[in-house]
């Protein structure tokens, strides 16, 4: 699959919220720092990339707070 | 209820003398009673005063949604001053602007956003939580105990609070909010929502967005309490509406459709749950139609508003089937008519422009009298009912059904509306000029199921210029929402008037019969 920590961290890194300091471990839901309109960016991205497709019940703070939590919720579904 | 209330602080100290050991805002991690919020409202006030905040100065407040955040509002109230609250999703420079659009006297911030305020404030910053490396910035955590600043005599006509939001041209303006103002959305929403003291309402929306801004309010106006929701994730929206027994939430349409699709495939049960409201945008039917089933017990309430006059319309839970998607009638306390230019009031069949008649009409944009003369203004047709009074006029065109229910049915201008955030295309065309990757730029709004809206933007690139560069640029330079969904490539000088300027009808409709054409 296409999705790797790179591409995420790239990608969380130009949202706004963060002003261009993001790691793998750096919350981004629960720091307030992206709302639910970045999060339907991200889904999609992640999505399209990973050639998942993910359910609504999936969207936790578990799987998506952090880029690695992300990259583990990717690799688990089997990309 | 604060019956004598008049101010947005007396809103709050008035349940302090029948109910400051009750709970007034539940955080993820903690409560805390309205006694507990008034000593930090205090050590705050102290703060104020001690950097020279008085009467009508205006104060910013960033923080996330915290009990700190609606403290630190209220001190600034307390102190008579102005309170600017800021999106916490807001980039610095944005921040900048605000700052400087409205003359701010002080800032009070998150750790994490004082960071990066690269460049000295050149004001009195506190921040809330861990300062280190952030030399000369105040420390909530070390601020004394309260000293007894009173507080600050005011009119229920002075300012109490700027809300920014983005016009069809030009940057974003402040909207100007009275105590009054407050008050009357206070008193009108609690009254159609059957607001009471045991009311524990689910604050996901920022309190720099006057549909959150109100959820608060009619809380204090009530004596209730407000349970508070950082995370607009729909999966723990529904965790804390189960886990605090939530009364009521509030959300704007991509959160319902998250939030119903979630409910859909795993469904719950909210016992305590009685109303649900839906303002900031049309929810897409094929949610609505859901909702009634997800949410069995609960009223639905769909509204309608816009920042100058906060909220204009409602329709009632009962008709909810009967009329799915109608913005209803007009709330208590507010008058809306529908106007057709030179005619006269629409009537039933008919459509026109929404205006605005009433308590609720917001003192005008800061600092920007033509703009607030162009959308509050005396109407004409109207001149034999209430003479010269100004009235807001939305900019919306709306229908009236055979019984005057009201349909939203489209904007009059080119501003674009997602997800209840209105994007002026001249602030995204000049972020995207900033590049200084493009030659030529028309921002222009597309329809979206998730957002209502969508922005996409059309560009003649510079030399060596390419997308992904133009894309990470705005990634970076605009928050998420204003982020265009897709940058269409003008492959030659776009088109012009004869004046000179782009023609910007013709771009749109170019790129728009793009888009309806079959992918490859």
């Amino acid at each position: 699959m296409a999705l790797t920590e790179a591409l995420l961290i790239d990608n969380v890194r130009q949202l706004s919220g963060l002003n261009g300091e993001a790691t793998a471990e750096t919350p981004l839901f629960s720091s307030g720092a992206l709302d639910s309109i970045a999060m339907l960016n991200l889904i999609t991205l992640i999505e399209m990339e990973a050639g998942i497709e993910i359910r609504a019940d999936e969207v936790t703070l578990d799987n998506f707070d952090t880029v690695s939590r992300i990259l583990r919720f990717a690799e688990e579904r089997g990309g | 209820m604060s019956a004598l209330a008049t101010t947005l602080y007396e809103l709050f100290a008035d349940n302090l003398a029948e109910r400051s050991d009750k709970v007034f805002v539940i955080d993820p991690l903690d409560s805390f009673t309205y006694a507990d919020v008034a000593v930090d409202v205090d050590r705050v006030a102290d703060w104020l005063v001690a950097n020279g905040v008085g009467s009508g100065d205006r104060v910013i407040v960033q923080l996330r949604k915290s009990a700190r955040e609606v403290a630190a509002m209220l001190a600034v109230a307390k102190v008579g001053a102005v309170v600017v609250n800021v999106n916490i999703a807001q980039t610095a420079e944005q921040l900048r602007f605000v700052a400087q659009d409205c003359g701010a006297a002080a800032m009070i911030l998150d750790p994490s956003r004082a960071k990066a305020l690269t460049e000295a404030a050149g004001m009195a910053v506190l921040v809330a939580g861990c300062a280190l490396g952030l030399p000369g910035y105040a420390r909530w955590d070390l601020l004394p105990s309260p000293g007894g600043t009173a507080p600050a005599p005011r009119l229920d006509s002075d300012l109490a609070a700027i809300i920014y939001t983005s016009g069809s041209t030009g940057s974003p303006k402040g909207v100007m909010l009275s105590h009054r103002n407050i008050l009357a959305g206070a008193r009108s929403v609690a009254r159609y929502l059957a607001l009471r003291e045991d009311d524990r309402l689910l604050s996901v929306l920022p309190y720099s967005f006057d549909y959150g801004l109100n959820q608060l309010t009619t809380m204090m106006l009530t004596g209730g309490t407000i349970v508070h929701q950082p995370v607009a994730m729909a999966s723990e929206v529904v965790k804390a509406m189960q886990a605090y027994r939530v009364t009521g939430l509030a959300a704007v349409p991509p959160l319902w459709i998250q939030i119903v699709r979630l409910l859909d495939a795993a469904p719950a049960s909210f016992p305590a749950l009685r109303r649900i409201t839906n303002s900031g945008g049309k929810i897409p039917d094929t949610i609505l139609e859901r909702m009634p089933h997800v949410f069995p017990d609960a009223d639905i309430f769909l509204m309608y508003g816009l920042t100058e006059a906060f909220r204009s319309t409602y329709l009632p839970p009962c008709k909810f089937q009967e009329k799915r998607g109608s913005i209803g009638r007009a709330i208590p306390g507010a008058e809306v008519y529908v106007i057709k230019p030179g005619l006269g009031i629409a009537g039933p069949g008919e459509q026109g422009e929404l205006v605005h008649r009433g308590p609720l009409v917001s003192q005008g944009y800061w600092n920007r009298p033509e703009a607030t003369a162009e959308k509050i203004r005396p109407c004409p047709e109207l001149a034999d009912r209430i003479g010269d009074e100004p009235v807001v006029y939305s900019g919306d065109t709306v229908r009236v059904d055979e019984d005057g229910d009201l349909w939203f049915v489209g904007r009059n201008d080119a501003l674009i509306k997602a997800s209840g955030f209105r994007i002026s295309p001249d602030e995204v065309e000049e972020l995207v000029h900033r590049s200084r990757l493009v030659a030529d730029v028309v921002a222009f709004g597309v329809a979206d199921d998730l957002l209502g809206q969508c922005v996409h933007v059309a560009v003649t690139l510079l030399p060596g210029a390419d997308q992904a560069a133009l894309m990470a640029h705005c990634r970076h330079a605009m928050p998420a929402y204003m982020v265009p969904r897709a940058i269409h490539v003008w492959p030659e000088a776009m088109p012009r008037t004869a004046s000179g300027k782009l023609a910007r009808p013709e771009v749109v409709r170019s790129c728009a019969q793009r888009l309806q054409e079959p992918r490859p």
